[in-house]
């Protein structure tokens, strides 16, 4: 019964248009548009350095790790160089700015760094960016050095190198976090970024082929439901070979994608084949259980599911940054919790750790949050499916 | 007794979908639930069945309780709903052998047993066509297909011919008398009450969840206060008329509408002769006459005040 039942779960799913267009069609046709809307953009912008201009007062000159870090980013030698900049009064940068001779400018006022821009584009974005990530290091370079300090104090030496200790710091806190250097074009990487969140939505239109999955078997939502439900068949047995199938189609259509990708566009997803593959195979599980949940949990009609399956993976995929990485960056740092149960984001972040991050801590990371969100959406489930019998129909 | 229902109630909220039922089938007959839409056919069966929650009472099928886990019970029960109950992706016989293949594992019967329910309802000719490209009566003769292909014991077939053109319906029910004749019990609900009196050996008439009448078709109509009404065509009828025949022996009621005489009477034998032979006396000229017995409507008219259909 099981293997009747799968074959014809993979026969119906595989000859509904519908179902096949959203999971097969789509994200390849998007991909296409991807590639020719964002790759001559990206070409050109990653040969751009930022012109940009930092005041030179008193608060920068005691900023060092600011000033080391602008200084290597700046750098004519560097082979990531990412700005041109100038120090200059406020004065200066201000009649800068207005001339449009700099994207922005950089001014510590009371410790704090403000960045001055005018308008909003991609060259601003990386500017305030580098900014943030720059911060975020002098936070962890403090305390790592505080610390030092404190343990030079506690073993009596009163000769300290406080310059030494920062300057160890800093390296200790570039190889902890995120180096500064890949703060740079790469981390910008529009249409990597757009892929990801392409596979991401691919993975989570799963949902729809799990929602059929459900649809199909229940009593309550279908007449063939009805049908089956009344046959001398276990229930637990039907819902999970149609599963079995539905994760086999989703896991076939992301397949497709992931050549199509590869071979027509030409695009490079590095060299983590095993770890692509194992966080596709997760991120599509999370998009299935997902549909399920919709299927089991909600009180509408098969449309209506639907179209709450394709409004949430479509709204996910934005905040991801699918129509643009400032989107990410702006959720991350604002509501950091959005994108922590965005299952988009937890895909989409996984492949980028993948791609610029040296450790695979926050790509376990990302597989664990997608196996917690899909364990949770299987609990959701299991509980209207374990009903044997119905209040009405 | 296949089926042994004792005292089932089930209520949606306020509302009482069925009142305290009691009946029960007995082996190789075709029951007939006879009822308006909303009068409790469909839960009924759909309690009887497992798949509904129902507040009282007891439902026994073949001896036993039944339960959303009694597969020995249900693997001997078919079930053709009202809804079509089919998958558009798959064809005429690929819907078949799928939910044949629910029950049967053997794969030369479960072939055969296609095969039958095919050549049953009449689809030999459309086996590689998708639901979507037959007619409304082709798609319930599949409909029916998919629901008896295992050749169970006991069918429930709810409202088969619901918007089915004559063809369809007179091939739907030749099948279902195939399948009597073949030793299958049959629960058949309608609000056809022609095709009750054609298919079924015994009939429960049903309103609001309750039984207001159970018996063979001729036990149903004996319970209605007329015996005979008949229906003369008369151009331009006057009053007067009217009340002269409304006073004659044994007649219930005078009707008369668009050109229609329409007379019922108590009882009596000879009504229509005498109706004749007062119109003749009075020369009146009459078109079409003829005589009816009482119908299983006037029955379910006496006894809610309404019509079936209502």
């Amino acid at each position: 019964m099981f293997v009747h039942n799968f074959k014809y779960s993979l026969k119906t799913l595989f000859r509904n248009k519908t179902l096949i267009f959203w999971t097969f069609a789509f994200p390849i046709i998007l991909g296409t548009f991807f590639n020719m809307a964002f790759s001559n953009i990206e070409n050109s912008e990653k040969l751009d350095i930022i012109n940009i201009a930092i005041v030179n007062n008193e608060n920068f000159d005691k900023n060092e790790i600011l000033k080391e870090a602008f200084k290597e980013l700046s750098d004519e030698n560097n082979e990531d160089r990412l700005f041109n900049t100038k120090y200059v009064n406020i004065d200066e940068a201000k009649a800068l700015l207005s001339d449009g001779d700099i994207t922005g400018y950089l001014n510590i006022v009371e410790e704090q760094p403000k960045v001055t821009i005018t308008t909003n584009g991609i060259n601003e974005t990386v500017f305030k960016f580098v900014t943030e990530e720059i911060m975020q290091q002098t936070g962890i370079v403090n305390d790592i050095a505080t610390e030092q300090i404190k343990n030079e104090m506690i073993s009596g030496n009163i000769n300290i190198d406080y310059k030494k200790i920062y300057k160890d710091a800093f390296e200790i806190a570039q190889n902890q976090e995120a180096k500064i250097e890949n703060i740079s074009s790469n981390n910008l990487s529009y249409t990597m970024i757009e892929f990801y969140t392409l596979i991401a939505m691919a993975c989570l239109y799963g949902g729809m082929l799990g929602m059929t999955a459900i649809n199909q078997n229940l009593a309550n939502m279908s007449s063939n439901g009805k049908r089956i439900s009344v046959s001398p068949t276990n229930k637990a047995k039907v819902i999970l070979s149609s599963v079995l199938a539905s994760y086999i189609t989703a896991l076939i259509g992301l397949a497709i994608l992931f050549i199509y990708t590869i071979v027509a566009l030409k695009v490079d997803y590095g060299n983590n084949s095993p770890l692509i593959i194992l966080l596709s195979c997760i991120g599509s599980l999370a998009g299935l259980t997902m549909g399920m949940a919709i299927a089991t949990c909600l009180k509408a009609s098969e449309n209506t599911k639907t179209g709450i399956v394709i409004s949430i993976t479509m709204l996910g995929c934005f905040l991801s940054g699918m129509m643009g990485i400032t989107m990410k960056y702006i959720v991350d740092k604002n509501i950091p919790i959005i994108n922590k149960v965005n299952p988009a984001n937890m895909i989409t972040d996984g492949f980028y750790s993948l791609y610029y991050y040296e450790t695979l801590e926050r790509y376990f990371f990302n597989i664990i949050s997608l196996l917690i969100f899909s364990i949770i959406m299987i609990f959701l489930s299991y509980i209207s499916l374990r009903r044997q019998r119905y209040e009405s129909l | 007794m296949i089926i042994d229902v004792k005292n089932l109630t089930k209520k949606y909220k306020e509302l009482t979908a069925i009142n305290d039922l009691s009946f029960n089938v007995k082996e190789g007959e075709i029951l007939g639930l006879l009822g308006p839409n909303g009068s409790g056919k469909s839960t009924t069966i759909n309690c009887i069945l497992s798949l509904l929650k129902y507040n009282k009472g007891s439902i026994k099928i073949f001896g036993k309780e039944i339960k959303p886990d009694s597969y020995d019970i249900k693997a001997k029960i078919g079930v053709v709903f009202q809804d079509v109950a089919v998958f558009e992706e798959l064809t005429v016989y690929e819907n078949i052998d799928y939910f044949c293949g629910l029950y049967i594992k053997d794969k030369n019967t479960k072939k055969k047993y296609v095969e039958d329910a095919i050549e049953l309802v009449g689809l030999g000719e459309f086996k590689k066509f998708r639901p979507k490209q037959l007619s409304g009566g082709l798609l319930r003769r599949l409909n029916i297909a998919c629901g008896i292909a295992h050749k169970p014991k006991l069918i429930f077939l709810d409202e088969p011919t619901v918007a089915v053109d004559p063809q369809s319906r007179n091939n739907i029910l030749d099948g279902i008398k195939k399948l009597r004749d073949n030793g299958a019990t049959i629960v058949y609900t309608t609000h056809y009450m022609e095709e009750v009196e054609i298919l079924c050996d015994r009939i429960i008439i049903l309103d609001k969840g309750k039984i207001l009448a159970e018996g063979t078709s001729d036990e149903l109509k004996k319970k209605a206060k007329i015996e005979e009404r008949i229906t003369v065509e008369i151009n331009n009828l006057e009053e007067k008329y009217i009340k002269e025949i409304k006073k004659k022996e044994n007649v219930d009621d005078v009707k008369y509408d668009a050109n229609i005489l329409f007379v019922t009477y108590k009882k009596g034998k000879n009504n229509l002769l005498e109706l004749m032979d007062y119109l003749k006396s009075e020369n009146i000229n009459f078109n079409k006459i003829y005589s009816e017995r009482p119908t299983l409507n006037d029955v379910f008219l006496e006894l809610t005040g309404k019509e079936l259909r209502d």
